[in-house]
């Protein structure tokens, strides 16, 4: 099994605990994947570990740029500004630099 | 009798009997082999009538073909109306007894040999040259139709270039294979390379792809009704799932609207 | 439209040339023993694994008389060669569907036919060894089961089929996708696709209310597990998640509250996809398919619909009522407990565009198309709605029906070329399981060529819009769109298009 920081990851990058995760382990997840974590970043990482807390599920894109625009104003809360941070997907790529399983299905 | 003429009778019944057996038991598992869900291809049909007039498309217009490909249609229908003409043209020879008149007029179908080996060639073109089919080729494909070839070319050397064999003699021949009074081979040897690969033909054709002829008849795409909806379609071994009518209700918390 | 400087396009892919192991590989992801396990399939290959699937295919095609007849009828004419978006995509001549069966023929030649047994090389017979199981792997997960081939098929042999019977074979030697059978998995625990739970649902849809009631001023709810509604709505699950979907669950809402009909979701079958069909195993789409008549028959409603989902409406129209009597016409017991329930004055389960086009031919919604009007649209069959499935029950309807739902709510719609739409539209490149990061390669090349259409579209008719009804569908293009020098949020559901342009009622009582 593939590891980051000694933590356990699976094929895709993401880790196999949610315990696991730590602040270091997103940054180096982000440094892998070529981004530099800003404020607005961690916003988004924030909130999805917040809701994954709540709910034990990653929030639906809507959900998420709602909470988004309530915190960093309305012209941040869009699914194009959030692919702007992440290139991959919030969904995707938010949850695993946030240390959450990956969203499956038709998404 | 020559030896060659017994050979090439028995060798007749052999591969009758390859033929009738092997395609009964095809059919029959065909037939019995459940299709457990509606898989209809579109274009569908939504009654039987639909069904009827797809089949009719497909079998004598190979409609699908047409919309795939206009070359392998050419290729693939002339040969196959040639071989359906070239039947008819043969009946004369195996009917036993009195001919009907109208077997006589049949005269004329000969030239479908044309077509037929325009059709044949133009597959085994297609098959060599384009490098898709080529690639999906097996020895077998090639055989096939360098055998269908062979014998085009042999039926057509004694009907139209000056190789013709014994007529009566070739008329009793086949008629006589089938009302079992066997009579002698004509003597042109080129008679003898014409039936042989037909007799292969009929043998090899409950083991081979030529099944895509009954094939076409029990293909569930096909001959299927699209009415999954209106009507409940059910086969053997999945309705034994149902012997437990009860569904396990877990408890839920559902409000009243 | 056309101008001179325009690039010129064929108004067809052009056929490669065969490229021989261009997608050769180990496939997507395999499944561990915790998802093999969960769905009752070995974890790992099992000891004598050549044998355990020899029987498997011994007993598929004495079930399935599409296996069998499949198996014997392919003539090799070659029909198929150029039909397949991935052969297409990729040039790779395992991906034309008849060597795509040929995999799995091959093996069937060699141990189950006269000719394979004694003359193997002759008809191309293989032994079943490790190669060949690798080639099943990465090749039976190079197929989305869209059928394309099939229509062109003078035999009416169906790739999917043979494509499903393969897939079923290697989950029962423990060789099993990753993507498929850990969603079902989730479906077996959660009820959803996603696994999303109940609680997270029911937010997300309160949240949705919200939003619509900001923007419209209206109480447009979104209804769940309220028993006795008339209506079940059943949804594929990334309609709750995902972008564009989940604009076409809002518009769904809007029709409903248009129409005035009672209308329900629920937490436990809360996905409508059901990826049973992808491994061709009966039981695990029948599991699926129980999920709803047991949310059907608690929740005691009278119709079920079914959202935008393309393989979800070819199991719901075209395996309901075979796998858990979700239909009508029923004359055994177990069929009839259920339909004697549903209202037989409907067709059962029902989709959502039949719905918004029944109201739409009766007048009873309106629309302000011009909400549209910077919108030039044009419409994505997808493939399991256009090959496996009807609407309206008229010939085509399920070509019909959407297009006109969407002339309803636009003023601009444009079909792309004649050869790619309707019942020869090309897959979206991602369906049948293959809508994971791991094959993203596959996904982008198997796009081509309904990016090709979608480019000639847009230059001469300046299309700015794709509608698309299936989930699968708009996940694939947001994301290979981009590839193409598309933008990705051109994408969007046929509900949205509703959403966008319908007038309800309430807010114009409100504007007097």
């Amino acid at each position: 099994m593939a590891e980051i920081l000694g933590a356990e990851v699976d094929e895709e990058g993401y880790l196999l605990k949610v315990s696991d995760w730590t602040a270091d382990i997103a940054q180096a997840m982000s440094e892998e994947d070529g981004i530099e974590l800003s404020p607005e970043h961690w916003e988004v990482i924030n909130f999805l570990q917040e809701y994954y807390e709540e709910y034990e599920f990653a929030p639906a894109v809507r959900v998420l740029t709602k909470a988004i625009a309530k915190k960093l104003g309305n012209d941040k809360g869009n699914s194009r500004y959030l692919y702007s941070l992440f290139p991959y997907g919030p969904a995707k790529q938010g949850c695993r630099f946030a240390g959450l399983p990956k969203p499956t299905g038709c998404v | 009798m020559s030896l060659i003429s017994i050979f090439l009778i028995f060798f007749f019944y052999v591969s009758a009997l390859i033929f009738i057996s092997g395609l009964s038991y095809k059919l029959i598992q065909y037939r019995r082999t459940p299709a457990p869900l509606k898989i209809p291809i579109a274009p569908s049909a939504l009654d039987k009538k639909g069904v009827l007039l797809r089949y009719f498309r497909e079998i004598f217009l190979f409609a699908s073909l047409f919309k795939a490909n206009k070359w392998t249609w050419l290729f693939g229908w002339s040969f196959h109306l040639a071989l359906v003409l070239l039947f008819f043209r043969h009946l004369v020879y195996f009917w036993p007894g009195e001919v009907p008149l109208i077997l006589y007029k049949t005269e004329s179908l000969k030239y479908a040999a044309y077509p037929l080996i325009f059709g044949l060639l133009g597959l085994l073109a297609r098959r060599v040259f384009v490098d898709r089919i080529r690639y999906i080729s097996a020895p077998s494909d090639y055989l096939m139709l360098l055998v269908f070839i062979f014998i085009a070319l042999t039926g057509m050397m004694m009907t139209f270039a000056n190789y013709h064999p014994n007529i009566l003699m070739v008329k009793n021949f086949a008629s006589g294979l089938i009302t079992f009074k066997w009579s002698e081979l004509p003597g042109e040897i080129i008679f003898v390379f014409h039936i042989l690969p037909v007799f292969c033909i009929i043998a090899i054709f409950p083991l081979s792809k030529l099944l895509h002829a009954p094939g076409v008849f029990f293909a569930p795409t096909f001959n299927q009704v699209d009415n999954a909806r209106k009507k409940r379609h059910l086969s053997d071994w999945a309705s034994k799932k149902e012997d437990n009518l009860e569904i396990n209700l877990e408890s839920k918390n559902l409000k009243d609207k | 439209m056309s101008t001179d400087n325009q690039i010129k396009l064929p108004t067809y892919v052009e056929t490669p040339s065969i490229r021989k192991d261009s997608m050769a590989g180990d496939g997507p992801f395999k499944a561990s023993v915790e998802i093999q396990n969960k769905l009752g399939f070995p974890g790992e290959k099992v000891e004598n694994w050549q044998q355990v699937a020899i029987n498997k295919m011994a007993e598929t095609k004495s079930k399935y008389k599409s296996v069998q007849v499949f198996l014997d009828s392919c003539m090799k004419c070659g029909a198929c060669t150029d039909k397949c978006h991935y052969f297409l995509g990729t040039a790779d001549p395992k991906n034309m569907p008849v060597a795509r069966q040929d995999l799995f023929r091959s093996v069937y030649r060699r141990h189950f036919t006269f000719a394979g047994k004694y003359f193997p090389r002759l008809v191309g017979a293989k032994d079943f060894d490790e190669d060949m199981l690798n080639d099943w792997y990465n090749y039976f997960h190079q197929c989305s089961q869209c059928r394309r081939c099939a229509v062109f098929c003078p035999s009416g042999i169906d790739t999917a089929e043979i494509s499903m019977a393969a897939r079923e074979v290697m989950n029962v030697i423990g060789v099993g996708q990753k993507y498929t059978n850990q969603i079902l998995g989730k479906v077996k625990k959660i009820g959803n696709n996603l696994g999303m739970p109940e609680p997270a649902l029911k937010d997300t849809l309160m949240d949705l209310e919200e939003e619509i009631k900001e923007d419209t001023g209206v109480d447009v709810k979104l209804p769940i597990d309220i028993k006795n509604s008339e209506i079940l709505m059943v949804s594929p699950s990334a309609d709750f998640f995902a972008e564009p979907h989940i604009d076409g669950l809002i518009g769904y809402a809007k029709v409903f509250h248009e129409s005035g009909v009672s209308w329900t979701l629920s937490s436990y079958a809360s996905e409508a996809a059901n990826f049973g069909m992808f491994i061709g195993n009966y039981d695990v789409m029948r599991e699926g398919a129980l999920r709803i008549r047991k949310a059907a028959l608690d929740l005691n409603v009278k119709r079920v619909i079914i959202g935008e989902c393309g393989h979800a409406w070819r199991v719901a129209y075209s395996f309901w009522n075979t796998l858990s009597g979700i239909g009508t016409g029923a004359e055994d017991e177990y069929a009839m407990r259920l339909q004697n329930q549903l209202d037989s004055q409907y067709p059962q389960p029902q989709h959502m565009i039949e719905f918004t086009y029944d109201l739409i031919k009766n007048n009873k919604l309106t629309f302000e198309k011009s909400n549209n009007d910077h919108r030039v649209v044009t419409f994505h069959d997808s493939c399991n709605v256009a090959r496996g499935s009807n609407m309206g029950d008229i010939e085509n309807g399920q070509f019909i029906l959407p297009r006109e739902v969407i002339k309803a709510a636009c003023n601009n719609f444009i079909d792309m070329p004649k050869n790619t739409i309707k019942s020869s539209t090309f897959c979206c490149g991602g369906g049948a399981g293959l809508l994971t990061d791991d094959l993203i390669d596959l996904r982008i090349k198997g796009a081509k060529p309904r990016m090709h259409a979608l480019r000639k579209s847009e230059q001469e008719s300046g299309v700015n819009t794709l509608a698309a009804i299936c989930a699968i569908c708009k996940s694939q293009f947001s994301k290979v769109l981009p590839n193409y020098d598309f933008d990705p949020y051109m994408v969007v559901s046929v509900h949205q298009l509703v959403s966008d342009a319908i007038v309800l009622s309430e807010s114009l009582k409100q504007k007097d």
